[in-house]
């Protein structure tokens, strides 16, 4: 009988997810909302949490590779660097703040109730899917500005072990983290029942991450699923188009898992693949572990009366971010928490477009959406 | 007119998107600004975001209002309380 890969993969996304929805909302861990608050109101207290989140990545991932425990590395999906990552970067920064969340900002808060979330969810999975029919045009962009084919880390373009790159940068960037820590620059008063201190879930983010790495084979990603959601809708109305979508045949996905002798493949197909079994239930875990927390705080509430230039912007934002994220390819958590730390260059280029992106969308949110 | 009763302005966004909650509270704080020093009006802000009941208390407490926070069912109340200033005859003294 062959061992599948599957049930560790979909459990242990599924934990995972869980972990992180849960703590998310317990923090207001949204990355969306720590580029917005830093251009809106110059406040830099989350960002220095995101900086925490990623730097103890670095140092959890680099240990765990040192130790043999990541197979494969680089994690598989990731490729070489091309003008696509800051492009993907700068639309999907935009679009995340006019959504109101980014992609995991969107699935806990939804999983609490929020219909701003919803809607955003929805556009999210409409642009991943519209996105199949540009992908040839924007393959041949990708193939045409793509730079050090075959390389996808900072220490694979110089030719060194990561622990040469990574260990400067995480001792530069862990000084900086103390010299916060003395000044107090860690933690924030809340009143909102069962708060828990950001620096805590960005911590926990980084141990979920490697976790995710060390049992799945990959830190964590959500937005292909997105595309594969949307093709199984497309393809229950229009199934000759999906048909004639190169996209949804692709499998960019081929990979042996840990712990298995089994090649793993997956695309945004309308399948169950491994895509499916990685990404469907680390959202599902996602939602149900932010929709605990608000239940065990009495907190999960649907309101309905949001102004209707607010829906408007979370679909918007929505699509947009989910175009972005094919585009890029990848969405915020997958790059920050994932590629970023393994020095990534295709990420690097992803967060240096995202921050203009995100002072374009704080601009716009606040001009046209919220001045009505 | 001293002893009067607030006026209490509720401010209800429970639902809206993240941002609104500390511009709309910090639009209605300038726009009243007189009246909250004044005491004549309290604010009352209804949010469901749990972030809100972190940076509002912290912008508008450094423009030297006090604010409490309150649980509700499902929600938060954030209290922006122009205090009216005890003893003054007329208002407006400054003590």
């Amino acid at each position: 009988m062959p061992d599948h890969p599957y049930v560790l993969i979909g459990l242990a996304s599924f934990l995972l997810g869980s972990a992180a929805g849960f703590v998310m909302h317990r923090s207001d861990f949204c990355i969306a909302g720590m580029f917005r608050d830093l251009f809106l109101f110059r406040d830099r207290f989350m960002l220095r949490m995101l900086v925490l989140a990623v730097v103890a990545s670095m140092i959890l991932f680099e240990a765990a590779r040192l130790m043999g425990m990541l197979s494969p590395y680089p994690f598989p999906l990731l490729g070489p660097p091309s003008l696509a990552n800051l492009v993907g970067g700068l639309l999907f920064g935009m679009g995340m703040v006019l959504a109101g969340g980014c992609v995991i900002g969107t699935l806990y808060k939804m999983g609490s109730g929020s219909l701003l979330g919803a809607l955003a969810f929805a556009g999210l999975i409409a642009g991943s899917t519209v996105y199949a029919d540009i992908d040839p045009g924007w393959s041949a962009l990708v193939a045409a500005t793509t730079v050090f084919p075959g390389k996808v880390t900072i220490p694979e373009f110089v030719g060194v072990s990561p622990v040469l790159l990574v260990t400067p940068v995480a001792m530069a960037a862990s000084l900086l983290l103390l010299r916060w820590y003395r000044q107090d620059r860690w933690q924030r008063r809340s009143a909102a029942e069962g708060y828990l201190q950001p620096w805590k879930a960005a911590l926990a983010l980084a141990l979920i991450g490697m976790l995710s790495y060390v049992l799945v084979g990959m830190p964590l990603g959500i937005t292909t699923s997105y595309a594969k959601i949307g093709a199984y809708i497309e393809n229950a109305v229009a199934p000759e188009h999906v048909g004639d979508l190169a996209y949804f045949h692709a499998e960019p996905l081929i990979y042996r898992p840990p712990l298995s002798d089994v090649t793993v493949r997956g695309g945004a197909g309308p399948v169950l693949d491994g895509i499916a079994a990685i990404q469907f239930p680390l959202i599902l875990g996602i939602v149900l572990g932010a929709a605990c927390s608000a239940v065990m705080l009495r907190e999960f509430r649907i309101y309905w009366r949001v102004p209707l230039r607010q829906c408007v912007s979370a679909v918007i934002g929505g699509v947009v971010m989910g175009v972005a994220a094919r585009m890029a390819p990848a969405c915020n958590v997958w790059h920050l928490l994932g590629g970023v730390p393994i020095l990534a260059a295709q990420s690097i280029l992803f967060v240096i477009g995202m921050v203009p992106g995100a002072w374009l969308g704080s601009r716009l949110l606040t001009r046209l959406v919220l001045r009505a | 007119m001293s002893n009067a009763s607030q006026e209490l302005i509720e401010i209800d966004i429970r639902g809206q998107i993240c941002p609104s909650c500390l511009l709309t509270t910090l639009r209605e704080v300038n726009q009243r600004q007189a009246e909250l020093k004044a005491g004549e009006v309290s604010l009352r802000v209804k949010t469901d975001s749990r972030d809100a009941t972190s940076t509002i208390p912290a912008a508008v407490g450094n423009m030297g209002y006090p604010v409490t926070v309150e649980k509700r069912e499902g929600y938060y109340l954030i209290l922006i309380d122009g205090r009216p200033r005890e003893g003054a005859a007329q208002g407006g003294a400054m003590t």
